[in-house]
């Protein structure tokens, strides 16, 4: 997904999760953007979001059906199992704000 | 009978031969009235679809005028046009597709003061603004007014897609509840976009719009699409309605039109 998305290498906190699980409690099982991966960061919204690099500041994230308030961020648990989706504001080709 | 000539059923064929469309389809779609917000790169592909497609009445709300840096995406407009009002542009290269329908041009830009007057104009709004404080202008006036909204928006290699249905399905605000901090979001004209992708996601629009108007299918309500065209991937969210949402929700704490300053310094609201 290039800058805007998950990158693995770029982070080293993320690794492809495909059908094995964790290798041990310092991981997470996670699903991100529909792909299963292993998460080895801080376990909240705000250390997995900056973990995507500079861009992710402006993805919303939904957990588990729930999107969440971006000021809830750094409160919010991840928790094994959880499927998590980045929402990404898009708004247009404006030079300038008019 | 429908009230299609000889050479409309001969231009339209293709969609009559659809048995989902049909005689009757293509007569909705020459009674229905569409209003695209932004002949830009979003709406280029989305007012040539609608207009080859046979909507009866299309308005383009568009303020601003071709500029070079518009063509690598804005297909609706060519090299001759730069330095005319984008609405005249895409008006007029629509009519030359299709002399069989009305376009409208409102050359202007949308406040809180004329929106509700213009949008009550037609049955579907299209969303195609290049600025955030316009965007959830327009989602907010569209659930206040129970409108159907086709909400899309592009960067860079990506893009998103969702169908508002008025207040009965998710709206923009039950995902992305304020607009982003200031600064946060780069614009398309300091991040880019691939021009292919604004093709992609504004042909979707037009394609949802057709739906609508036919009843054809399933429209993309409470559901968000998002595009990459990095890896070429559709990544569905299912996005039902937010009971916590300020416009549409349980507890509504919008219930006036909100104009965001648009500048780079405060996104606060001017007033209530």
């Amino acid at each position: 997904m290039g800058e805007t998305g998950i990158n693995s290498e770029k982070t080293g906190m993320l690794s492809s999760g495909k059908d094995a699980p964790c290798p041990g409690p310092a991981c997470l099982d996670l699903v991100v953007q529909g792909k299963k991966i292993h998460y080895h960061g801080t376990r909240n919204v705000l250390s997995l979001l900056e973990s995507q690099g500079e861009n992710a500041v402006y993805a919303n994230v939904r957990i588990n059906g729930e999107v969440l308030r971006r000021r809830d961020f750094e409160n919010i648990a991840l928790n094994d199992g959880d499927e998590v989706d980045f929402l990404y504001y898009m708004g247009g080709g404006a030079r300038r704000q008019p | 009978m429908f009230n299609l000539s000889e050479e409309e059923i001969l231009r339209y064929s293709r969609h009559i031969i659809l048995s989902e469309v049909g005689g009757a389809g293509q007569q909705k779609l020459k009674d229905a009235s569409v209003l695209v917000i932004g002949a830009g790169g979003l709406g280029s592909p989305a007012l040539l679809y609608l207009a080859a497609a046979g909507v009866g009445h299309v308005g383009i709300v568009e303020d601003d005028i071709v500029d070079i840096t518009n063509l690598q995406r804005q297909i609706i407009h060519t090299t001759a046009d730069v330095g005319r009002p984008k609405a005249r542009s895409a008006s007029e290269t629509m009519k030359q597709i299709n002399p069989h329908i009305e376009v409208d041009e409102h050359q202007q830009r949308l406040t809180k003061d004329n929106i509700f007057e213009i949008i009550d104009m037609y049955g579907i709004i299209v969303d195609g603004v290049d600025n955030f404080p316009t965007r959830y202008l327009v989602n907010d006036a569209c659930v206040m007014k129970k409108k159907k909204l086709v909400e899309a928006g592009i960067l860079r290699f990506m893009g998103l897609i969702m169908s508002i249905s008025g207040a009965e399905t998710a709206c923009y605000r039950c995902v992305f509840e304020e607009p982003p901090p200031p600064g946060t979001v780069p614009t398309c004209a300091e991040a880019g976009v691939l021009g292919a992708v604004a093709g992609v996601v504004g042909t979707l629009q037009a394609t949802e719009v057709l739906k609508m108007i036919t009843g054809v299918g399933k429209p993309l309500y409470n559901r968000l699409l998002q595009f990459d065209a990095d890896e070429l991937r559709f990544h569905e969210v299912k996005a039902p309605r937010n009971p916590k949402c300020p416009v549409c929700g349980d507890n509504r704490t919008i219930t006036e039109l909100v104009e965001y300053d648009y500048t780079c310094e405060s996104q606060a609201p001017s007033s209530p």
